[in-house]
């Protein structure tokens, strides 16, 4: 199986229609994707097009809350959105039997998303709550201040759910600018999986494209961000930890490079499964963190290439530095004939779990739209892999990595780690320690 | 396939099987209205369920063990979870660490889990590499290869993952102190993952001993739904499994809880911004009638945002960021679990109250037609939306054996769930959730002081 059993419907109003029917089950998976997300927000007002999302949910047709919440539970549904900072997706998943009312009320969300200002100031309140709840997670702590010192004023940096400060800012003219702008027909593109037919998605797709608004998409001006020079470290103070959160990183790649495919199989030996390098020297040799790995991911523009373990506290120290001296041997040394053809066959093997469902092709042939990917990213993908070189690998590795310009996040109880992280990082250039509850 | 095939084939895979390699039906099990279940038993008392599934070409293959937490004992809690880690180390004629490079090499996707009542190993795999994965997993089973190294670094890892998952975290911590709250005496009072202290202390010797009590293939059930022929299945397990023999499993030293007959309450202090509130009330086994009825209330009361305690305490008061429940799914009676975490200004007793409040009301007012439909569809999507893997019909056919014995239960409950009334509502609210039956976590905010835990009363 593979992308190819997506079918490309004829577009609809401008939009792109992808399907794949599967009679497996008796559901019908729905997303409806934009091609702009969280980028698009006013400066200050971060937050905004998740709030925007959240409150199309809540207020479709102009119904109240409770009657939609109830009638998608009725059907047998779920409909939620993600919002990311280059896309948005409406995702949905329905008992096929309820399909049609189900579609009835998504017409609704997506086309007449009432957006009541009391329901707006109600989602606002309970947005700043989870803000103060999601301080309880140190992991989400890490990546959120890795993100904002990282990219620093690149719109990357900025927070797609909004801070304690932007989510107040946020008005109701701002929630329907972003609205009116961003759901015309020429931004979205649909995609279909499980119990229905061609014919039937197509009407799906015609119904919700007619009844949003025509104007150009807003496009994506987002410049590439540049690396901040130097090496950097930034505690994060929490009281009581016994644990650290470590995050390392460097600009990592974009899907339009021509050594991005090269660079994912470097990383997969690296610390991209559980055998990899990070693996075996973080915690099968050392039980240090139960997770070490590392990460190339992906979107419109560079994104980071990171390293993340956990390790306890008096650990903190010695594992960040024998991090640094992996990352330090990847880059002189790279990767061995061995490791690569292990590399490889593991990627073109296991992509079988990528593509074993008709909803999880969908999913990509999406993606691939979304992210202005190649046109054949994904049908060519095994080919790629298959092809790279031990020479394309290390050298991937050895112009896309960085160790001079790099920043390294640690949550932690900074008293009891302090002195030990600062000294694991060799020729520092900066060195910050910032109270856990202070994200800006 | 007709019997008669069956036999035949069953026939000629025993002909060149050893006898604790032969093979038997047991019988074809229902799985929802298109698949099938076929029951087999090896010679050495390995059972087999096994799912012809075709919709993609991959295969999950999981090993489910009946040993879980509960089968620990003070001082040496958390070795069902700490062994589970050791099984990816060394097997014998291999060194430590190849049997997940070999599966990763083969496109496999792994990991295992433990819990109360069970410890499952599960992978996924391309359905040309089952071979490898057979020889892999049967060789586990029997030849694991345990040295003072290995224990002494995994024990590390699982520290490390006790400290991510519950001495930093506020939730495990507070779910682990429920828990301990609400037990005397069943197994089910210590975690899973078991008290530091305890993992710190096993031996090497501790391990052996409990690899070779429980790791037998009598104790084990496998669980392998995909892309693959059943006689060649049946073949090729018989023959790698067939060399091991079954064991005497131990007596379960089951201490069943005595009624709790008053309300515990507990007051801890945690590094978090805002109050947090954990309720515990005993609840029944998975296999008691009332299981389903309570797992329905539940869904009517905490599933969702429709739900009514969504909407009162999320929505209409907004004393909560989140509000929810959750009915244990155990073999012996367990816990209906509510979880919220307040907002700034607002405390645990408030919301308590409005739980309370809405407690007494379903234990007089019917719960309405339209909210027991929507609960049970709600149920219906879920276990749907589960099966659209191999994995995960090979997940919820595994987890139905172990814990009722029924791999297809799971659909048999969905059509109890369709039959529950606001009767069977109300007799389970009346029945469980009466305050002398919980135990009650109240989490203070405090980001400067050492956390302490002291009983209010």
């Amino acid at each position: 199986m593979s992308i190819a059993a997506v079918v490309n419907l004829p577009p609809v109003s401008g939009a792109r229609v992808l399907l794949e029917t599967s009679r497996a089950l008796p559901l019908v998976t729905v997303s409806v994707g934009l091609r702009t997300g969280a980028l698009l927000d006013p400066r200050g007002k971060e937050g905004t097009t998740r709030l925007l999302s959240r409150l199309m949910r809540r207020t479709g047709g102009g119904l109240e809350p409770h009657v939609i919440d109830t009638r998608i539970d009725s059907l047998g549904a779920s409909l939620g959105a993600d919002v990311a900072h280059s896309t948005m997706v409406f995702q949905a998943t329905v008992i096929s039997r309820s399909l049609d009312a189900f579609v009835d009320l998504l017409v609704d969300v997506l086309g007449r998303p009432g957006l009541a200002e009391a329901e707006l100031a109600r989602l606002q309140r309970e947005t700043l709550a989870e803000l103060t709840d999601s301080l309880d997670d140190d992991r989400g702590i890490a990546r959120r201040f890795f993100r904002r010192r990282f990219f620093g004023d690149h719109p990357y940096g900025r927070s797609v759910s909004g801070t304690a400060k932007s989510v107040p800012e946020i008005t109701p003219a701002d929630v329907r600018s972003v609205y009116e702008r961003t759901f015309v027909r020429d931004n979205l593109v649909f995609a279909l999986s499980g119990d229905l037919t061609e014919a039937r998605a197509s009407r799906i797709a015609e119904r919700i494209a007619e009844a949003l608004g025509t104007g150009p998409a807003p496009g994506d001006a987002t410049p590439e961000p540049v690396p901040v020079p130097g090496r950097r470290l930034v505690i994060v103070d929490k009281p009581e930890r016994t644990q650290t959160q470590i995050l390392i990183g460097c600009l990592g790649s974009h899907t339009r490079d021509e050594d991005h495919v090269a660079l994912l199989v470097a990383n997969t030996i690296f610390g991209g499964t559980f055998t990899a390098r990070m693996t075996q020297e973080v915690r099968s040799k050392r039980g240090w963190s139960y997770g070490a790995y590392s990460n190339v991911p992906f979107d419109r523009r560079r994104q980071t290439f990171s390293m993340w373990t956990f390790p306890k506290a008096e650990d903190a120290g010695p594992c960040l530095k024998l991090e640094l001296e992996m990352l330090h041997e990847f880059r002189e040394k790279g990767v061995t004939k061995a490791e690569l053809s292990w590399a490889k066959r593991y990627l073109v093997r296991s992509h079988a779990f990528a593509v074993d469902t008709a909803a999880k092709r969908v999913g990509l042939a999406l993606d691939q739209t979304l992210y202005d990917l190649p046109e054949d990213y994904y049908a060519r993908y095994l080919d790629r892999i298959s092809a790279v070189t031990l020479e394309q690998a290390n050298a991937a590795v050895q112009n896309r990595l960085s160790e001079a310009d790099l920043l390294v996040t640690v949550v932690g109880t900074e008293a009891n780690i302090g002195d030990s992280v600062r000294g694991a990082i060799e020729n520092l250039s900066s060195s910050e320690v910032v109270p856990f509850d202070r994200v800006d | 396939m007709s019997s008669k095939l069956r036999d035949k084939r069953l026939a000629e895979v025993n002909a060149s099987a050893p006898p604790a390699g032969q093979v038997t039906h047991l019988e074809t099990v229902a799985f929802g209205p298109s698949l099938a279940v076929e029951r087999f038993r090896f010679g050495n008392g390995l059972e087999l369920l096994f799912c012809e599934d075709h919709s993609a070409p991959v295969i999950a293959y999981h090993t489910w063990f009946h040993v879980g937490s509960r089968h620990e004992r003070e001082g040496k809690t958390g070795l069902a979870h700490l062994f589970e880690h050791l099984m990816f180390n060394e097997v014998e004629g291999r060194k430590a660490g190849e049997f997940d490079r070999k599966l990763e090499e083969a496109g496999a996707e792994s990991n295992a889990s433990t819990w109360l009542d069970f410890t499952q190993y599960n992978v996924s795999i391309p359905k040309d590499q089952l071979p490898l994965l057979v020889k892999l997993e049967s060789e586990r089973m029997s030849r694991l290869v345990l040295r003072d190294p290995q224990v002494k670094s995994e024990k590390e890892v699982v520290a490390n993952e006790r400290r991510y998952r519950v001495d930093d975290d506020v939730e495990g911590a507070v779910s682990e102190l429920l828990w301990a709250t609400a037990f005397d005496t069943h197994a089910y009072r210590w975690p899973t993952i078991g008290w530091m202290a305890d993992i710190e202390g096993f031996t090497t010797e501790d391990c052996l001993e409990f690899y070779r009590t429980y790791y037998a293939p009598n104790n084990a059930v496998l669980v392998i739904v995909g892309d693959v022929a059943e006689a060649a299945l049946l073949k090729r397990l018989s023959q790698a499994y067939g060399a091991i023999p079954a064991s005497t499993l131990p007596l379960e030293d089951v201490r069943p809880e005595a009624p709790q007959t008053a309300e515990r309450r507990v007051e801890v202090k945690k590094p978090t911004a805002t109050e947090k509130l954990t309720v515990g009330y005993h609840s029944p086994a998975m296999g008691d009638f009332d299981h389903p009825a309570l797992s329905l209330l539940s869904e009517v009361l905490f599933g969702g945002r429709a739900s009514r305690l969504h909407q009162k305490v999320v929505r209409e008061l907004e004393l909560a960021t989140e509000v929810r429940a959750f009915v244990g799914p155990f073999r012996d009676p367990g816990l209906f679990e509510v979880f919220a975490s307040a907002r700034e200004g607002h405390t645990a007793e408030e919301i308590l109250a409005v739980i309370d409040a809405e407690f007494e009301r379903i234990k007089t007012e019917p719960i309405t037609p339209e909210e027991i439909a929507r609960a049970a569809a709600r149920l219906e999507l879920s276990l749907l939306a589960g099966l659209e893997t191999v994995d995960g019909k090979a997940s919820t056919l595994g987890f139905y054996e172990i814990v009722l014995g029924r791999p297809g239960a799971a659909f048999e409950r969905l059509e109890t769930t369709r039959r529950i009334t606001a009767s069977d509502l109300l007799r389970v609210a009346r029945r469980y959730l009466l305050p002398r039956y919980r135990s009650v976590i109240l989490v203070r905010p405090d980001l400067s002081a050492e956390s302490t835990e002291e009983a209010a009363q």
